[in-house]
């Protein structure tokens, strides 16, 4: 038997019908919301039944051709990978380092890992585009931009 | 209404808002430009900087970036045969061969002429439609409106291409399933927060529609590997020139003023939107012709570009008679300018039209500004735009992701919201390749709110029955409308595959446009 996409897919969601509707069975009624024609958990436990009911047709009517198989060759995963840890790593360091030197950071990072070397580059652009945006944003728009905890116990402030 | 329309040009002619229109067209030609990157995700990359600005504003620079991304992918398709979205996918087919043969410029221009004239005739029938429909729909009662919403969520799903009906509704269920976390509005309960503060006022429109349409799609650009695609140089000298003789003119003005009309009537279908309406205009316009005229398709035909450019254009601006008079988005894109209009505490639909006229009008008369911009500015600056395609991807990349993600972070100022947008991206990726569209699930989750508000009400005072579905004529028409719409498009694709008929494969994407 082949194991398509659509296969996939409709087990996913089939599942994540079930958890759904087994969390929707938590949620908080209101005294006396057992005579009500319409409570918080009405809606999300229709949704629970229609998703599973639609993954099961999903899985079903899922075309079984070979060229429905999911191939994950041709796909980069290891950059978009450390693409994601990147942005990750940006929202942490933004409380740390402050917005510009996190700007700068995240742009150098994301040039480099996209393949460009060249360091003068990776500051003539990161540099600038930083400092541009933090001026347009902090004194032109006058939005605060917190300056970051390293610079907060190194200064203080 | 005469008031109404003063009160809109005012607020249009404002130069504020003047500035909007051009500012928006331009960023819109160059996101739009970017392979990959379709007006949907120009215009979520908006919705940070419209936050800041007043509504009208906001929405005439949605309007604009979302014109200017539809002449923009135009441009690429026919520069490079690469399309920037999908609703300009036919433009190359025969927009491309004539670039081939040196005629670039002549291409260029037809296709602004063409998208001005499907604009302009767009945004003259959405002049007297969408005031027409409002009043209709004045009297409309909860009931209506819940079956409205599901209308508008089965025709997105069953305009999602063939064989993904089901796929399309799953990803509508999710999108609804989404809106449910959080604080519920009507009992105050709170639903799926595990516990997180950060769940209590629910996942923000701002961040799923970032995360899904504008960081997916770089993602997915890098995940492919087209960064380390060189650029195709577009040689400007080639452009050839830009004038159209009389001949031609003659030729494809019966062609533009059909497939305008055409244009607008698909795009007026909730769920239909601007890449339907252009593969449609396309196949008509071919059966049309005589059989000489027939060969010259695909090998480039000017009315084979005149067509699709003209519909695509009628229909973005058809797209918004739902979105403004029913408050029912007719594509992504304007799902997108719904949750935009929502969260500004503007409830699009027919009180609209009397309670913001301003707004409503003025983004009607915007519209035809931009067009004007289109035409009078961006064509002569085109090779000059399209100089901006020269920045090498690995600069670009990173830049496009900033944008996205700083575009929620200065809403909120919360870094929980980027560490969301990263597990948002990394499940849209997933279903992505599964080759689930993300169209029906940002609908899903716009509409969820205001479909579980009106089905609340309706059910109060139905006293919980279900029968309000079918005791008013006017609810039944709407829900007999949802359930063909629904039906009819499957069926008639199992007698097609009964008789061995093979249509067209037209790989229609999700809703956009």
């Amino acid at each position: 038997m082949i194991i398509t996409k659509d296969h996939i897919g409709g087990l996913v969601f089939l599942c994540l019908s079930l958890l759904y509707g087994y969390y929707a069975g938590d949620i908080q009624m209101l005294p006396g919301d057992e005579f009500e024609p319409f409570t918080a958990r009405t809606v999300p436990h229709t949704l629970a039944i229609l998703g599973g009911l639609l993954s099961m047709a999903l899985l079903l009517t899922a075309d079984r051709t070979e060229s429905k198989r999911l191939s994950l060759s041709n796909y980069d995963f290891a950059l978009v990978a450390k693409l994601l840890v990147l942005i990750v790593v940006f929202g942490l360091a933004l409380e740390w380092t402050g917005f510009m030197l996190a700007t700068m950071l995240f742009l150098v990072g994301g040039f480099w890992l996209l393949g460009e070397r060249s360091i003068k580059t990776l500051l003539m652009v990161s540099v600038p585009f930083a400092v541009g945006i933090w001026f347009v944003l902090a004194k032109l728009l006058d939005i605060y931009l917190a300056p970051g905890q390293l610079y907060m116990n190194l200064f203080g402030g | 209404m005469l008031d109404g329309i003063f009160t809109g040009l005012s607020t249009a002619v404002m130069p504020f808002n003047l500035l909007m229109v051009v500012v928006g067209c331009f960023a819109g030609t160059f996101i739009g430009m970017l392979p990959g990157l379709g007006p949907i995700s120009a215009v979520a990359l908006m919705i940070p900087i419209t936050y800041g600005l007043d509504p009208s504003s906001g929405i005439i620079l949605m309007a604009g970036v979302y014109y200017g991304a539809v002449f923009g992918g135009s441009t690429s398709s026919i520069l490079i045969n690469a399309p920037g979205c999908a609703s300009t996918v036919v433009t190359a087919f025969d927009g491309y061969p004539l670039a081939q043969k040196n005629q670039a410029g002549k291409a260029l221009a037809l296709a602004a002429y063409s998208s001005f004239t499907g604009g302009t005739v767009g945004a003259l029938a959405l002049l007297f439609a969408a005031p027409a429909l409002a009043k209709v729909s004045l009297s409309f009662q909860s009931t209506d409106y819940f079956a409205l919403m599901i209308l508008g969520l089965t025709a997105v799903a069953a305009f999602s291409g063939k064989g993904q009906v089901i796929k399309a509704l799953i990803m509508t269920i999710f999108g609804l399933m989404i809106a449910t976390v959080g604080t519920d509005t009507t009992s105050g309960a709170t639903r799926f927060t595990f516990g997180s503060i950060d769940l209590i006022d629910g996942i923000s429109f701002l961040l799923l529609a970032m995360a899904t349409f504008a960081l997916t799609e770089v993602v997915m650009t890098v995940l492919r590997g087209e960064h380390r695609e060189e650029e195709e140089q577009v040689d400007m000298s080639k452009l050839g020139s830009m004038k159209l003789s009389k001949e031609e003119i003659k030729e494809v003005a019966p062609t533009i003023a059909r497939s305008s009309v055409f244009g607008f009537l698909v795009g007026v279908l909730p769920g239909a939107g601007a890449t339907i309406a252009s593969f449609l205009a396309y196949g008509l316009e071919r059966n049309l012709a005589s059989a000489k005229e027939k060969l010259k398709f695909g090998k480039g035909s000017l009315r084979g570009l005149a067509a699709p450019e003209s519909a695509n254009n009628a229909a973005s601006t058809g797209s918004f008679v739902p979105l403004l008079t029913l408050g029912i988005p007719g594509s992504g894109t304007t799902a997108i300018m719904l949750g935009a209009l929502i969260a500004y505490g503007i409830q699009p639909g027919p009180r609209l039209f009397l309670d913001h006229p301003d707004v409503f009008w003025s983004v009607i008369i915007s519209m035809y500004f931009g067009n004007l911009v289109l035409l009078i500015l961006n064509l002569p600056l085109i090779p000059y735009i399209s100089k901006l395609l020269v920045i090498p991807r690995p600069i670009l990349i990173p830049m496009i992701l900033f944008f996205s993600i700083t575009g929620v972070y200065l809403v909120s100022f919360n870094t929980f919201d980027i560490q969301m947008m990263v597990v948002i991206t990394v499940i849209a990726i997933f279903l992505k390749l599964l080759e689930f569209p993300m169209a029906p699930m940002l609908l899903g989750y716009i509409l969820g709110g205001l479909m579980e508000t009106n089905l609340s009400r309706a059910l109060v005072i139905s006293d919980g029955s279900l029968a309000f579905l079918w005791e008013r004529p006017l609810t039944l028409s709407i829900i007999s409308i949802a359930i063909i719409v629904l039906v009819v498009p499957p069926v008639l694709d199992l007698f097609r595959n009964r008789k061995g008929v093979r249509g067209p494969e037209v790989v229609v994407n999700e809703g956009e446009g």
